[in-house]
């Protein structure tokens, strides 16, 4: 479904990814472990369309995507929910999902249909549909940024980070919609520090250190890895 | 007590244009973090337009009021275009020093093509006098005018898609591109609103002062403080502040002087920044 061959990425006149080569297939659910600044971000931001590579390919579906712009990108049917969410802050939550599906707009029922989902996995969202997404709390930003990267019905949905900063009662809460979403039929990459809980909820996994991928291997293989569990264990 | 009130309404109809071109810098400033100092400049180029349609080429000014709107609006987007968009990832100075050579451009442009200050003549020319009130209708179109495009503005951007995209882009551009807005598309679009609103309030002005090459620079000035003052890329800041100065600048002028009128508002907006630095209302982050 997603390949990226030989990807090489500068931001300004630093290289930061020196030439990723990776490979998904439909229905998976794959971690992109690394420490901080290792490049998972960039990673992320490039397939998106938010960076472009200086060399290699990245393809979806069968179709070249390196060189077109993010909202194309979009409606190609890859979404970003970005670190730091990324969210309008004094825009209505209900406003920011409706955003969400902003390249939809003319199939008005799929996006009510997509509005109902995601009001399902995030009750919450519907309860503070007025309410301005700034004064949410950090968990339920991380929750409207969630759902309104699934507004736009993607087929592949990176997710940067979502744990980043949240009470572990909160990520163990994203940590399973992420799987319930995955089991709806969306494939997910999803980039973590933390090796153990990703690895717990993923099928397969990769290792990006210094922009380049290290290792990579099933969950049950980078689990029981020496090197992993030092790294990003702690144990 | 109706002479107070009578000055009271010339400051709103002076606020309306400080109003309808603050708007359009504060929309400009939201989406692109710029200060397009050559706002004002191509207000300038609304009036001439509409002087060289209605005295010259002798079209109806009602007919040139939407026809200078587009026109100014195609203006607006052109300029983003080919001044502001390649300089989008530039140093802020950068873009500072292409609104200041475009300000320069446009107004020795004009000054050499009509060097002496021209004027158009009131679509009516009447003025009111009921109960103590003395108006000259023109003033009572100027706003109307302002108040009929505010609220169509703020029903635009509230109420619409591509209105929400445009605060969408202000609030946090890269989101904006990852929820599959085209954010060039929007910026443009901001040009033409902000643009066309400019060109709306020198159309509406003009046939009460002289149409000159220099008119957009004062204007220009006391439309970035009523930006700052209103508290960057706030929309009721915008109205707010305009109205205020409108209003302030009128006083001045009944009870003060004519001559020391900017000196006036311009202390009082000083005054107001001193207690509130970040302006009345809330803008950007
Ligand atoms: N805006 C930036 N300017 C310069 N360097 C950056 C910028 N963003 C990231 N980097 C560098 O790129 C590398 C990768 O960063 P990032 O992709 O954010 O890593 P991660 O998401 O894994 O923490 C880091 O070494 C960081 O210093
Ligand atoms: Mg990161």
């Amino acid at each position: 479904m997603l390949e990226l061959q030989g990807v090489y990425c500068n931001i300004g006149k630093h290289e930061v990814l020196h030439g990723v080569s990776l490979e998904m297939e439909q229905g998976e659910l794959v971690c992109m472990l690394g420490a901080n600044g290792a490049g998972k971000s960039t990673l992320f931001r490039t397939i998106s369309g938010l960076l472009r590579p200086t060399q290699g390919s990245i393809t979806f579906e069968g179709e070249v995507i390196s060189r077109i712009r993010p909202d194309a990108i979009v409606r190609k049917g890859i979404s970003l929910c970005p670190e730091g969410r990324k969210l309008f802050p004094r825009l209505s939550v209900k406003k920011n999902l409706m955003m969400g599906a902003y390249s939809r707009y003319r199939e008005k029922e799929e996006v009510a249909a997509a509005l109902r989902e995601v009001y399902e996995l995030f009750p919450i969202l519907e309860e503070r549909g007025e309410q301005e997404a700034g004064t949410l709390s950090g968990g339920e930003q991380q929750m409207l940024a969630i759902g309104r990267a699934l507004m736009s019905q993607p087929r592949l949905l990176l997710l940067d980070e979502p744990s980043l900063g949240l009470a572990p009662l909160v990520v163990t809460r994203i940590m399973e919609t992420i799987v319930d979403i995955n089991r709806r039929g969306i494939t997910i990459m999803l980039s973590e520090q933390n090796a153990s809980m990703a690895l717990s909820i993923s099928t397969r996994g990769y290792v990006l250190e210094n922009g380049s991928i290290v290792l990579e291997g099933s969950a049950e293989e980078l689990a029981g890895n020496e090197e992993v569990k030092k790294a990003y264990i702690g144990a | 007590m109706s002479f107070f009130l009578n000055q009271v309404v010339i400051g709103i109809q002076l606020g309306s244009q400080y109003v309808m071109v603050a708007l359009g810098l504060t929309l400009i400033f939201g989406i692109l973090d710029i200060s397009h100092f050559a706002h004002g400049h191509l207000y300038m180029l609304g009036a001439y337009l509409l002087y060289i349609l209605t005295a010259l080429a002798k079209v109806n000014y009602w007919l040139a009021l939407p026809l200078c709107m587009i026109a100014l609006a195609l203006g607006g987007v052109i300029v983003e275009r080919l001044v502001y968009r390649p300089l989008r990832d530039q140093p802020h100075i950068n873009t500072f020093i292409a609104a200041i050579g475009l300000f320069l451009f446009l107004e020795t442009l004009v000054r050499a093509v009509k060097p002496r200050a021209v004027s158009v003549s009131k679509p009516i020319d009447k003025t009111l006098s009921f109960a103590g009130f003395t108006i000259e209708v023109q003033r009572l179109i100027v706003i109307a005018g302002a108040v009929a495009l505010v609220v169509l503005l703020h029903l635009f951007i509230k109420r619409t898609r591509m209105g929400t995209a445009i605060e969408a882009v202000a609030q946090d551009r890269e989101g904006a591109a990852l929820v599959g807005i085209n954010v060039n598309r929007i910026s443009m679009l901001t040009f033409a609103i902000a643009t066309a609103l400019a060109a709306a309030a020198a159309v509406l002005m003009a046939p009460l002062a002289f149409i000159s090459p220099e008119m957009g620079s004062v204007l220009i000035l006391k439309a970035f403080v009523i930006v700052v003052l209103g508290g960057l890329g706030s929309m009721q800041g915008a109205i707010v502040g305009g109205y205020l100065l409108g209003i302030l600048e009128a006083l001045a002028i009944a009870y003060v002087s004519s001559a020391y009128k900017d000196v006036f508002a311009f202390a009082v907006l000083i005054l107001i920044l001193a207690i509130r630095p970040t302006g009345l209302f809330k803008g950007r982050d």
